[in-house]
C-alpha cells in the first residue's frame, strides 16, 4: 500500500447528511485531519449545520458550537476568550462557515474577530451562494452564474455582477496568515491547515467547495471540477504569511476557462463573448496574483522595508485575545 | 399573570412595567418586565410588558394574550386596539375621568378607571400636557387586583424612582384608593394563575453527543461502486476523495467501501487512476 500523503485519522464520521459529491463535507473531512481532536468548531445557520447535526447526533469529533450566520467571528472570539479564561492553551478555535456565512452576512462578525486579533482560524467554505436554502446568489457567486435570484431569461443572463474578492478583504486586516484551499490538492490543503495550525493570531482560509446541485453537475465531476478550476487560474492556490505571497500550484500556462464553465450547468447559457469577458478578468487576476507575489517577496529582503508584523502580543507569544489588546 | 401596558413616550410606560415588576419582586414573586422596541419618541405610542409568576420565569417573548391592559393615555383607545388578545374575564384598566362601565370592551372584560392625570397634576407630577400618570395607575392597578400590594409599590417608588419620590409614593396610594371597577359577570381573575409554559430547559454541557456513523445512509444511492481489486495500484486516491469518509482499507491495503454509507456519488470511480471502480446501478 502507498503510504498515505495526508493524515489517517478521521473525526469526520459517515452518516453525516450532505449531498452525494458534496466538496465542503470533503473539506471539513480534511481540515479535522489537519487540526486534530483538540479542536471546537464553531457552525453558523449553513450548510453544515444539517450536515453535522442532526438532533440528536453529531457527525463531528470535535465540540461543534451552532450559532446564528452573522455571528461565527464573534462566536471565535468568546470561544477564545473562554478557552483562555479556562487555562486550555493547545485547542484549535476554528470558525467553519459558507461564502453567505462569511463574505456578506458573516462580514462584519469576521471583521471584527480580525481586527481584535483573535487567535484563531476562520474557514470560509465558498461553494458560490446559498445552497442551503435553494440556490440564491451570494457576493461569493462568480460573474454570470445561474441561481434562482439571477436566473436566465428574459432579461436576465445569470449574475451580472463579478464575484467579491473575500481574500482582499481579509489581508486588508492584516492577519498573521491566509491561504486558498481546494480539496482537489488534498495534500495542499491539508499542509496549510498544519501551518495555519502551528501559528497564533488571526488566520483565515479560504475553500472553494464544488456543490453538485447548486452549480448543476454530475456528482462524480466535484474533484475534477475543483482541480480546474485551480488550473485554469478561476481558483488560484496561495498564501500569504505575514504579508508575503506565494503561490502554492502553478502548473505552467493555465487552461481556458472554457473547460470549467462548460461543465457546469449554472453557465450553460453563456456566449463567447461572455466567455472571453470572465476569461479577461481570470488572466488580470492571475497577472496581478503573480505581481503580488513578486512585489511582496522583495520586502524580506534584508535592511529593505519590511512588514512589521506579528503584533505585540502575538511577539510577546501571547495567544489570549483580551491580553493582546491590552 | 401577564400585564401589558400602552402609554405614550413621556408617560412612563416602561417605567410603570419596572415598577411593577420591582415591586412584584419585593412582594417575593419572579417577575419579568421589558418594553416593546419600537419608536421610542415623545408622544409615540409605547408598548411594555411585565410578567409576574410565584415560579422562575423562562418565556422571553412578547405578550400576546394579556390578562390585565393598563392603558395610560385614553386617547389610544381610538388609535391601538389595545384590548386585543386580552383573556376572557381579563382587567382592562385605563386613565380616564370616564366611569368604568363607559369604556369600550366586550362584556366577558372586567373594566376599570382611574383619573391618574387629575392625581398626578394635584401632587405635581409632569404638566397638564404630559401628567406622568405611571405612579397613580400603579396604585390603582394594585387597588382593582392586588397582583401587587400598595406597600411593595410604596417601597419600589422609595428604591427606584429619583425624581420627587414622596409625591409619586402619595400618587399611588390616591390611585389605590379611588380606583373604579365596573360590576361585572366575568369570573374575577386568578391573581396566582398563570403556570408559565413548560419550556425544553436545555442541559449544561453537550446536547448532541450521538456519533452520526449510527445513521446509514446507504439509501441515498442509486448507484454502487464495485471495485475491481485485480488492477488495484492501492493508491487511496479514492479514500482521499471521499467526501463520506465511506471508505476503509482491509489488512493489505485494498480499499473496502462501507456500503452501508456510500451515498454512490462516484467520485472514487472517476478518480481512480487505473479505473478499477465501476458503478453498478442498484437492484
Amino acid at each position: 500500500m502507498a503510504k498515505l500523503t495526508i493524515p489517517a485519522e478521521e473525526l469526520m464520521y459517515p452518516g453525516h447528511a450532505a449531498c452525494p459529491g458534496c466538496a465542503p463535507a470533503l473539506t471539513m473531512r480534511l481540515l479535522l485531519k489537519a487540526l486534530g481532536p483538540r479542536t471546537v468548531v464553531s457552525i453558523p445557520a449553513c450548510c453544515w449545520t444539517v450536515i453535522a447535526t442532526s438532533y440528536p447526533t453529531t457527525a463531528l469529533g470535535v465540540a461543534v458550537l451552532d450559532n446564528p450566520i452573522e455571528a461565527t467571528g464573534a462566536s471565535v472570539s468568546g470561544l477564545r476568550a473562554a478557552a483562555d479564561a479556562l487555562g486550555l492553551k493547545d485547542v484549535n478555535v476554528v470558525g467553519f462557515a459558507g461564502d453567505g456565512g462569511t463574505a456578506d452576512i458573516g462580514l462584519q462578525a469576521l471583521s471584527g474577530m480580525l481586527e481584535r486579533r483573535t487567535n484563531a482560524i476562520f474557514v470560509m467554505y465558498d461553494n458560490e451562494g446559498y445552497m442551503n436554502t435553494g440556490v440564491q446568489r451570494s457576493g461569493a457567486t462568480p460573474l454570470g452564474a445561474w441561481t434562482t435570484t439571477t436566473p436566465v431569461g428574459g432579461s436576465s443572463g445569470g449574475k451580472p455582477e463579478p464575484k467579491k474578492d473575500i481574500m482582499g478583504i481579509v489581508l486588508a486586516h492584516h492577519p498573521i496568515y491566509a491561504a486558498t484551499l481546494n480539496p482537489s490538492f488534498p495534500e495542499d490543503f491539508v499542509r496549510k491547515a498544519e501551518k495555519a495550525r502551528s501559528l497564533a493570531g488571526p488566520r483565515f482560509l479560504h475553500a472553494l467547495t464544488p456543490c453538485p446541485p447548486g452549480w448543476k453537475y454530475s456528482s462524480e465531476e466535484t474533484i475534477r471540477l475543483g482541480r480546474l478550476a485551480t488550473d485554469s487560474g478561476i481558483f488560484p492556490l496561495f498564501e500569504v504569511e505575514n504579508g508575503i505571497y506565494r503561490i502554492t500550484r502553478k502548473g505552467g500556462a493555465l487552461k481556458p476557462v472554457d473547460e470549467y464553465l462548460r461543465a457546469q450547468g449554472r453557465f450553460r447559457h453563456l456566449g463567447d463573448d461572455d466567455v472571453r469577458r470572465i476569461q479577461e478578468d481570470v488572466r488580470f487576476r492571475w497577472e496581478r496574483l503573480l505581481r503580488l507575489e513578486a512585489e511582496s517577496a522583495n520586502l524580506v529582503n534584508p535592511g529593505s522595508l519590511r512588514f512589521p508584523g506579528p503584533w505585540i502580543g502575538e511577539r510577546a507569544g501571547i495567544t489570549g485575545t483580551l491580553e493582546a489588546d491590552g | 399573570m401577564e400585564i401589558r401596558f400602552h402609554g405614550r413616550g413621556g408617560q412612563g410606560a416602561v417605567i410603570a412595567s419596572e415598577l411593577l415588576a420591582q415591586a412584584a419582586f419585593l412582594d417575593g414573586r419572579e417577575p419579568q418586565s421589558f418594553p416593546f422596541f419600537g419608536v421610542e419618541r415623545r408622544g409615540a405610542p409605547v408598548t411594555a410588558y411585565a410578567r409576574i409568576n410565584d415560579r422562575p420565569i423562562q418565556v422571553r417573548t412578547s405578550i400576546e394574550r394579556p390578562d390585565v391592559v393598563v392603558v395610560l393615555d385614553p386617547g389610544l383607545l381610538n388609535t391601538i386596539p389595545v384590548t386585543e388578545g386580552l383573556k376572557e374575564g381579563g382587567l382592562l384598566l385605563v386613565n380616564t375621568r370616564r366611569a368604568p362601565e363607559e369604556l369600550p370592551a366586550p362584556p366577558s372584560i372586567r373594566r376599570a378607571t382611574v383619573d391618574a392625570s387629575r392625581i398626578a397634576l394635584s401632587h405635581g407630577l409632569g404638566t397638564p400636557a404630559m401628567p406622568i400618570v405611571n405612579t397613580a395607575t400603579l396604585g390603582a392597578l394594585a387597588g382593582a387586583t392586588g397582583i401587587v400590594t400598595l406597600g411593595a409599590i410604596r417601597e419600589a417608588i422609595d428604591l427606584y424612582v429619583p425624581s420627587h419620590p414622596a409625591e409619586n409614593v402619595r400618587a399611588s396610594e390616591e390611585g389605590f384608593r379611588s380606583v373604579r371597577v365596573a360590576e361585572s359577570t366575568a369570573a374575577p381573575l386568578a391573581v396566582s394563575a398563570g403556570r408559565s409554559p413548560a419550556l425544553l430547559v436545555l442541559p449544561e454541557g453537550p446536547i448532541a453527543t450521538t456519533p452520526s456513523y449510527g445513521i446509514h445512509t446507504a439509501a441515498w444511492r442509486s448507484l454502487t461502486p464495485v471495485v475491481h481489486l485485480e488492477r488495484c495500484t492501492r493508491c487511496n486516491f479514492c479514500w482521499k476523495f471521499c467526501p463520506d469518509n465511506a471508505i476503509d482499507f482491509d489488512a493489505h491495503g485494498y480499499p473496502v467501501i462501507r456500503l452501508e454509507y456510500c451515498k454512490g456519488c462516484g467520485i472514487c470511480a472517476e478518480e481512480c487512476p487505473p479505473r478499477t471502480i465501476e458503478m453498478v446501478a442498484e437492484g
